[in-house]
């Protein structure tokens, strides 16, 4: 049954909510199982601790409950957008992932502009001039860049352009001791990105152009395409004009993917460079064992990929009108 | 009149065996001194790199090496301590000790205040020490334990009542190990959950600011601090940058100035030594003493067998650790007593000695006797081996021991886990049957490590206590004979023959004293100033433009 | 047959990497022949560097790099391939089935999908080897576990948007069985972008790997190649070899399959190759 775009959108927002709860379950039983919590962490931190003092820790942080009860307390808050207390942090965890946030999108959207535009570029004109210099070029240049891991890719990036020539920082966000504000902060702040940004961008660009180099070329054995050049279209009309469209999807499809992954997916470039984002936050909040802190960030970033997948799948349906929302 | 007496040898014990030790030192520079005809320079943003980022700054709550870092910047104790280890005033100008020892009278600096300008009184040290460090300070309830009360007979006069002298005392009151907090600030609300924890009022050179988690702590001149024309800083600003490489790189780049605590890796430290505006020093940790163990389940087999312990012992080549886990930043070990205290003579160097040429040899000869012959491949027995999870250099010094161990028959799998899975196996659950660890011994025995060989130090769900689980009846007496033995000759002979039992035994594996690194940028001066090193509270320090 | 060997061996890349992988493999596979002792075995001086006393130098305790790369073929070539596979085998059948037969079945499969795209995958990775504890199996677990949405979600999408075509609707009203609409006609229009996406998701599943030893998470007794460029990355600045040497492998293998990977696809699809 064919429905219209709103009630689409809000059937899939409905059945989003079990999904997220299912999401927040599974890692919450997924932690129970790792041994040690937050108090023992605590503990080792502070060098010493008594048996009294850690259980008056437990108590505090609500670890002394059954599991099922602290479960459904944790679910409850977060019905009512309550994301709970780190109690490692001493704040509240919206607060926390809030302030993590903006850095983390300030590299992830970045990224994955460049990377889509500039693989969606590179992968049609590969594909345009299949088997020439400039396939073989941008195909043998886009294996290397996917090839290298990204983490040393990034501490090469840094030996190179911060300690041997200097032009830009080794690492951070922003020039700490400086304190500026307004457009000096902005200029600040984007001198800072420019490494972050291109070490990750080298991996997406390769995944995107590789992605649309197949889908063109696939695109070029469609009925479509044989119809539009045996109407006399030129080679540029053909292109532009119709495979485009159509080989952009899967390309779209996977940057969905990808998007819904951007909070997560730049821990080893974070801690590299030190970028404070999200990822590098869930890392330490696991290995803190700070249960709300960790839950909290899953929990954000599965309402962004629910929107983000949303948003994809909508856009899929514009693009291809045999596609049906169902 | 002994007892000041004593302390006045002690001192002089001291003066001579740290001036020994310092020059003793290998690869330590001088204590770098401004030279007398430079003056302070005002001004200037001192950034530090802290490793790994503090997770409070409640220093009444946590004796993490990074919590003490920071907040020593904001709050101050009623002593500071000269490279002697001799008591220099603090917030206390000066002390007076009874001739029982049982009562220490300090008078107050006067016209000192918060950093929200209440003034600082005697009823705030009678509220720090009785309600705060002797209740929830992880070392304060030991350290206090013969504290019975403080008379405040004015604001600016603090008498300690102890029932019994407690010397080691005096050592503890530094602005790290009791930092004096405000009475009007602490005393409402439970002190283990304040809201002012993390946001500290203390009497220190500086102020806190700001903490942006996961980046930076911003602490700001204190224009009112009654050391007058002090600090010459305008602001420290603590950096956290979890990554190592990238921790040598900003202070390559200048962007740093100093990092303690091997911050920057050893490996690090030997490239940067080499350049013009960097320099180095181990010195700063005096009252650490660390140790690099591997720590034996003593109660299960097969380590519950004393020549199996002994032979792991002789198995290890602690040079090549030192030399190649460590790049040379360490010295062996040779028991459960840092070789610093050389100086006031507890140390002895004549105990059982595994550290020799023919070590796989005896080891070999060892387990034969033990009773386990080598089987199948040549093994004798299998063991897990648990890696402390706090940093890389730990698996490397994991894998060179299963290396070392699979020579003598023993063939080794190594786990890694997690920081608070770890300590649960250890200290909690006793599941494990090796694991290396690093322990620090501090400022006396008594503080440091009577807490693991002490039959009463084996508390299950406490972490670095006596996680091995051994003791004898022998060795707990000469503890507690030690603890109140006030003749320093006597208590130096009660540690040799502990020292001796305790190798023979070998609950742990001695391996190397652990060296810190402190690097640094040579603009920056005065640092050093005492051997609290970075513990201290930078009012003396000064950059050079 | 015949031709899609002839076509793929006239493919010089992919030849190339043929070549590469077969010495991987071989390497994989003689290591603990040629070198019975194993890679842990500290032989030599530490940070000896290359064409010294030994080809590819030392690492921090004097193991030797070269023994070393040989049995971390093996491991991170098992750890690469079977995780993949079993990623591949769930991403087709979940996919597949959604994308095919779509309604109440589309949607719970994708729900599932959902669930396990929707967390973060590295992060999951990273709580999963953590909560196993870091060892071969749950490395290949848990890179495994989070690989297979994405194939899913593409061959969900190849397979609706087939489904649609005129051809398959032709046969649907002829009365074809649904498996033989799938084998025969569905899924072969469909293997060029799960070809390329699945040997993409070898060198991904090799990357992850390097990634979670890059943050310590690997197994403390078997070396991959992740295993050493962890190792070496402290000493990056002075001893480049320990991770240079992994990750050239790592960088040549990736590359080697890629070759391999699109080799495959032009010699199964010819018509592509010849616009």
């Amino acid at each position: 049954m064919v429905v219209s775009r709103l009630q689409y959108i809000r059937r899939r927002l409905l059945l989003a909510v079990p999904i997220i709860f299912f999401i927040i379950a599974l890692n919450f039983l997924l932690i129970q199982i790792a041994p040690g919590d937050a108090a023992d962490v605590l503990a080792g931190e502070a060098g010493s601790a008594t048996p009294e003092y850690m259980d008056q820790l437990r108590r505090k942080f609500g670890l002394d409950q059954p599991i099922y009860v602290q479960l459904l307390t944790y679910v409850s808050n977060v019905a009512t957008f309550d994301l709970g207390f780190s109690f490692r942090h001493n704040k509240p965890v919206s607060e926390l992932i809030l302030s993590r946030l903006g850095p983390t999108l300030l590299l992830m959207v970045p990224v994955l502009l460049i990377s889509v535009s500039m693989g969606i570029l590179l992968g049609a004109i590969a594909a345009r001039y299949l088997n020439r210099w400039q396939d073989k070029t941008i195909s043998t240049v886009v294996v290397l860049t996917y090839a290298t891991p990204v983490f040393w890719a990034g501490l090469m990036l840094i030996v190179l352009f911060s300690v041997k020539l200097g032009w830009f920082p080794t690492s951070g966000m922003e020039k700490i001791a400086a304190f500026h504000t307004g457009l000096a902060r902005i200029i600040d702040i984007a001198h800072h990105m420019v490494l972050p940004v291109i070490t990750l961008t080298l991996f997406y660009i390769a995944l995107y152009t590789r992605l649309m180099r197949a889908s063109v070329i696939e695109q070029n054995t469609m009925d479509y395409v044989t119809t539009a050049r045996s109407k006399g279209l030129g080679e540029k009309r053909v292109l532009w004009g119709h495979i485009l469209r159509n080989a952009c999807l899967p390309v779209l499809t996977m940057a969905g993917i990808q998007a819904g992954a951007l909070l997560g997916g730049a821990v080893v470039v974070e801690t590299v460079f030190s970028w404070p984002g999200l990822g590098l936050l869930a890392y330490e909040s696991l290995f803190a064992r700070d249960l709300n802190l960790l839950l909290g960030i899953f929990f954000i970033s599965a309402c962004l990929v629910v929107l983000v997948n949303l948003a994809v799948d909508l856009l899929y349906a514009s693009l291809d009108p045999r596609i049906e929302l169902k | 009149m002994l007892a000041q007496k004593i302390q006045k040898f002690m001192s002089l014990v001291f003066t001579f065996g740290l001036v020994m030790l310092m020059t003793q030192q290998v690869s330590a520079q001088a204590v770098p001194k401004a030279s007398p005809t430079v003056t302070p320079q005002q001004g200037g943003t001192l950034v530090m790199v802290v490793q790994p980022e503090p997770p409070t700054l409640a220093s009444f709550l946590s004796t993490a090496a990074p919590v003490g870092q920071v907040a020593t910047k904001v709050y101050e104790g009623l002593l500071e301590y000269d490279f002697k280890l001799t008591p220099q005033p603090g917030l206390a100008k000066s002390w007076k000790v009874s001739p029982d020892g049982k009562m220490i009278t300090f008078k107050l600096q006067e016209n000192v205040t918060f950093h929200d300008g209440k003034p600082f009184t005697s009823a705030d040290v009678k509220f720090t020490v009785l309600d705060v460090l002797k209740k929830s300070h992880p070392r304060g309830m030991n350290t206090f334990r013969a504290l019975e009360a403080i008379d405040t007979p004015d604001q600016y006069t603090a008498v300690f009542k102890m029932s019994e002298p407690a010397p080691y005392m005096l050592m503890a009151l530094s602005g790290y190990e009791s930092p004096m907090l405000p009475k009007h600030i602490f005393e409402t609300g439970d002190v283990t959950k304040h809201p002012n924890a993390d946001l500290p009022i203390g009497t220190g050179p500086f102020k806190f600011v700001e903490w942006q988690k996961g980046q930076f702590m911003r602490f700001d001149k204190n224009p009112s601090y009654w050391k007058k024309g002090r600090p010459y800083l305008d602001r420290i600003v603590t950096r956290f940058i979890a990554d190592g490489s990238t921790r040598a790189a900003v202070l390559e780049t200048q962007e740093a100035h100093i990092a303690g605590f091997n911050a920057v890796l050893p490996v690090d430290v030997r490239r940067l030594e080499k350049l013009n505006h960097i320099g180095m020093t181990t010195s700063g940790y005096e009252m650490q003493s660390p140790i690099v163990e591997l720590d034996f389940n003593t109660r299960t087999k097969p380590f519950d067998d004393v020549k199996v312990r002994q032979a792991v012992a002789y198995a290890i080549d602690r040079k090549f650790v030192v030399d190649n886990i460590w790049f040379g930043f360490g010295r062996p070990a040779t028991g459960p007593i840092n070789s610093n205290f050389k100086a006031n003579g507890l140390y002895t160097a004549d105990v059982k000695n595994y550290n020799v040429t023919n070590g796989i040899e005896m080891a070999n000869k060892l387990l034969d006797e033990a009773g386990y012959k080598r089987g199948a491949e040549g093994v004798r027995f299998e063991i897990t081996h648990d890696i402390t999870p706090y940093g890389e250099e730990w698996r490397r010094f994991g894998e060179y021991v299963a290396q070392q161990l699979g020579k003598i028959g023993i063939k080794v799998t190594l786990r890694q886990e997690d920081v608070p899975a770890w300590l649960r196996r250890v200290y909690t659950n006793y599941d494990y049957q090796l694991t290396n660890n690093w322990i620090q011994t501090l400022a006396d025995p008594v503080i440091g490590v009577h807490r693991l060989y002490h039959s009463g130090s084996i508390r299950q769900g406490t972490v670095f206590v006596n996680g091995t689980r051994w003791s004898t009846p022998e060795t707990d007496n000469l503890m507690n004979q030690a603890a109140v033995e006030t003749n320093p000759k006597n208590r130096a002979k009660i540690y040799h023959d502990l020292q001796k039992r305790i190798v023979d035994a070998s609950p742990i594996v001695f391996v190397h004293e652990l060296e810190f690194v402190t690097v640094h940028n040579k603009k920056v001066q005065n640092f050093l100033v005492s051997p609290l090193g970075l513990y201290s509270t930078f009012d003396q320090a000064w950059l050079q433009k | 047959m015949r031709d899609i060997f002839r076509r793929f061996a006239r493919n010089i890349p992919a030849v190339f990497g043929l070549v590469i992988l077969v010495l991987v493999m071989g390497a994989a596979f003689f290591a603990p022949t040629i070198y019975p002792q194993g890679p842990f075995e500290m032989v030599g001086r530490p940070f000896l560097e290359p064409l010294t006393d030994y080809l590819l130098g030392t690492d921090q305790l004097g193991r030797d790099l070269g023994v070393g790369l040989l049995y971390g073929a093996r491991v991170t070539l098992q750890i690469g391939l079977i995780s993949t596979l079993i990623a591949i085998f769930l991403g087709l059948t979940i996919g597949g089935t959604a994308g095919y037969f779509g309604g109440w079945i589309d949607t719970l499969l994708m729900r599932i999908t959902e669930i396990f795209q929707t967390i973060p995958f590295f992060l999951f990775a990273i709580l999963l080897v953590a909560i196993l504890k870091p060892t071969l199996g749950s490395v290949i677990f848990a890179i495994a576990v989070v690989s297979w949405p994405p194939m899913a979600r593409l061959v969900r999408s190849e397979f609706l948007s087939i489904r649609n075509r005129e051809f398959v609707q032709a046969c649907i009203v002829m009365g074809m069985g649904h498996w033989q609409i799938i084998f025969k006609h569905v899924l072969p229009n469909t293997l060029s972008p799960i070809i390329v996406t699945g040997s993409l998701m070898v060198a991904t599943a090799i990357l992850i790997e390097s990634g979670l030893s890059f943050l310590g998470l690997t197994d403390p007794n078997v070396m991959s190649w992740g295993f050493i460029i962890g190792s070496g990355r402290s000493v990056l600045r002075t001893a480049w070899w320990v991770c240079a040497m992994p990750g050239i492998a790592i960088l040549l293998t990736v590359m080697a399959i890629n070759l391999v990977g699109e080799g495959l696809n032009d010699a199964l699809n010819p018509r592509l190759k010849n616009i």
